[in-house]
């Protein structure tokens, strides 16, 4: 297997490039702070936050990943070289996953600096966070694919992210809103991770049971690899 | 198989359009052969069907014997493809580049050294800041770090400057005297005249012309040029030479002969019997581009349009 090539030449490659940097890391991280300073006491916040970061770090990086290797032409080395699609496409998910589990650790640390409560179980954390890191970097991909010029995939991207952001209950719970709107939840991939982190660091969740929670991530992660190795050989 | 290459009526439609319209041709180990043509003949996505980037609509072909379509692993081991244009990582120095190609194709570190002191490139600069000739030579040595058994080359010399586009071109005779089958696609015609033993010239997806480059000569029908000037000229020599149909430039006789042995043979028993001095005498043989013009202008004969 070929994917700890690739993945390690990727960190090397993208970790400093400006498009992850901006959407990925300051954009997260700023977003967190604020909400932290701004209201006090982000306990109950923290889990929406923390899943903000992971979603930001690792489509981010990712899509710049993919943007650049397509635009240079990079990309059509990796198909040249006897390695398999799928082993390309999990090289880019595990980039993608290892930058955004970086990007939620920091955030993690500037959260609980303003947090009252303890975490209720870090291993449960830890299960969430990488799923959630997984199946958002395998998302980002196929978006970063499908896009027919790779130009435009960060707005493509941000136009999916930006809306998650309130249909998935990050910021205000579900359960506010009237009960039709439950149901856009259930249909936005990131309400999994959201409520899933909340049953590990506060031990409640809003309308996903963390036993679905996790489920429906490995779903959402095993699905976008397979749309984005099929795409990558529509593409080519 | 001693075929390196196999071509079956190849064909490449993308939605309506044929970018390639049923080729066929064969590669032998060993050798050097060009795929000449003007833009947009379809020179590249031949190079991107036979090397599995790219799938092909229809026909067959096979690389070292193995089948483009349904063996692409394996055809992918054993080629290097150097694209047409220069793209390895920006941000690695040359050298992590190599390391990286050697890791993903399993080849030993040293050979990574080797390479860059063959290719005599700076292995600790990034590959962003190198030359375009560097890059150039740098996105060569890469594909070579698994030694395939052939090297497909799209446009090598491309934007290079005369000094680079030399280096590049002896590089790829150097690594085809050395049993390294090439495949090259250019519109350059120095590179068509000096790298391959054998040329098909591509023309709006369809191959026009393929054999030797004096094969190639013989299709389009020009005849050699000679030039001549003598002391003494003299009218017996005219006369002797007069079914040549003479001309006259600049001071020298201008002949067009179809056999130059003959009529060199022929120069010289002229000699001894007339007596005369040759003081220059050259030649022009119908080159490469004189049959590239001639069989891709339009309208054309050989042309297909
Ligand atoms: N992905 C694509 N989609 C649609 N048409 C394409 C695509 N790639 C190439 N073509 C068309 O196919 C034809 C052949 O292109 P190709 O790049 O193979 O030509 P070429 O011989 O390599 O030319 P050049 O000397 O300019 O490199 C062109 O008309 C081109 O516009
Ligand atoms: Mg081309």
């Amino acid at each position: 297997m070929k994917v700890l090539t690739i993945a390690e030449k990727e960190l090397r490659e993208y970790l400093l490039k400006p498009g992850s940097i901006s959407w990925g890391v300051v954009f997260p991280l700023v977003f967190t702070l604020a909400f932290a300073v701004r209201f006090g006491d982000v306990d109950h916040l923290a889990p929406g936050l923390l899943t903000i970061s992971v979603l930001f770090g690792t489509t981010s990086f990712v899509s710049s990943s993919v943007i650049f290797e397509r635009r240079l032409r990079t990309f059509e080395r990796l198909l040249v070289a006897p390695v398999s699609y799928l082993e390309i496409v999990l090289a880019k998910v595990l980039t993608g996953s290892i930058f955004g589990l970086f990007v939620g650790l920091v955030s993690l640390l500037f959260l609980r600096f303003f947090m009252v409560y303890p975490i209720w179980s870090i291993p449960f954390l830890a299960v969430y966070l990488v799923l959630s890191a997984v199946a958002f970097s395998a998302l980002g991909l196929y978006v970063s694919l499908v896009v027919e010029n790779p130009i435009n995939a960060m707005t493509w991207l941000n136009l999916i992210r930006l809306p998650m952001m309130f249909t998935s209950g990050a910021i205000v719970s579900l359960l506010l809103f009237p009960r039709w709107f439950i149901a856009v939840g259930l249909l936005t991939p990131m309400t999994y991770a959201v409520d899933g982190l909340r049953f590990a660091m506060l031990h409640y969740y809003d309308v996903v049971n963390p036993l679905y929670a996790l489920l429906v991530l490995v779903l959402l992660a095993m699905v976008f690899v397979y749309l984005s190795v099929t795409r990558i050989e529509r593409l080519y | 198989m001693a075929e390196a290459v196999v071509a079956n009526n190849l064909v490449k439609r993308y939605g309506d359009f044929e970018a390639v319209k049923g080729i066929s041709f064969r590669v032998k180990r060993g050798e050097a052969f060009a795929l000449l043509g003007p833009n947009g003949a379809g020179k590249t996505t031949t190079v991107r069907m036979l090397t599995t980037l790219t799938s092909i609509t229809s026909g067959e072909a096979y690389v070292n014997g193995f089948n483009v379509r349904t063996e692409r692993l394996a055809v992918r081991r054993s080629i290097g493809l150097v694209p047409d244009v220069s793209n390895l990582y920006d941000e690695l120095t040359v050298r992590e580049n190599l390391l990286f190609m050697a890791k993903l194709y399993d080849a030993p570190r040293e050979r990574v050294d080797e390479l860059i002191r063959e290719f005599e490139l700076p292995a600790d600069k990034k590959f962003g800041k190198l030359s375009t000739g560097f890059k150039r030579r740098a996105t060569i040595a890469a594909a070579l770090v698994h030694e395939p058994e052939v090297l497909f080359l799209d446009e090598p010399t491309n934007g290079l400057d005369v000094h680079s586009a030399r280096a590049v071109r002896s590089l790829i005779r150097a690594l085809n005297r050395r049993g390294m089958t090439v495949f090259i696609t250019t519109h350059n015609m120095v590179e068509a005249e000096t790298i391959p033993q054998r040329i098909a010239i591509m023309k709006a997806g369809r191959i026009v012309a393929e054999g030797k480059r004096s094969e190639l000569a013989k299709l389009v029908g020009r005849k050699t040029v000679v030039r001549l000037s003598v002391e003494p000229m003299s009218s017996s020599l005219l006369r002797a030479l007069e079914r040549y149909n003479p001309s006259f430039e600049e001071g020298k006789l201008v002949f067009e002969v179809d056999n130059l042995d003959g009529f060199l043979e022929e120069l010289c028993s002229l000699k001894v019997e007339l007596g005369f001095r040759v003081t220059s005498l050259c030649t022009e043989i119908p080159g490469i581009e004189d049959v590239f013009v001639e069989l891709t202008k339009c309208p054309c004969r050989g042309c297909p349009l």
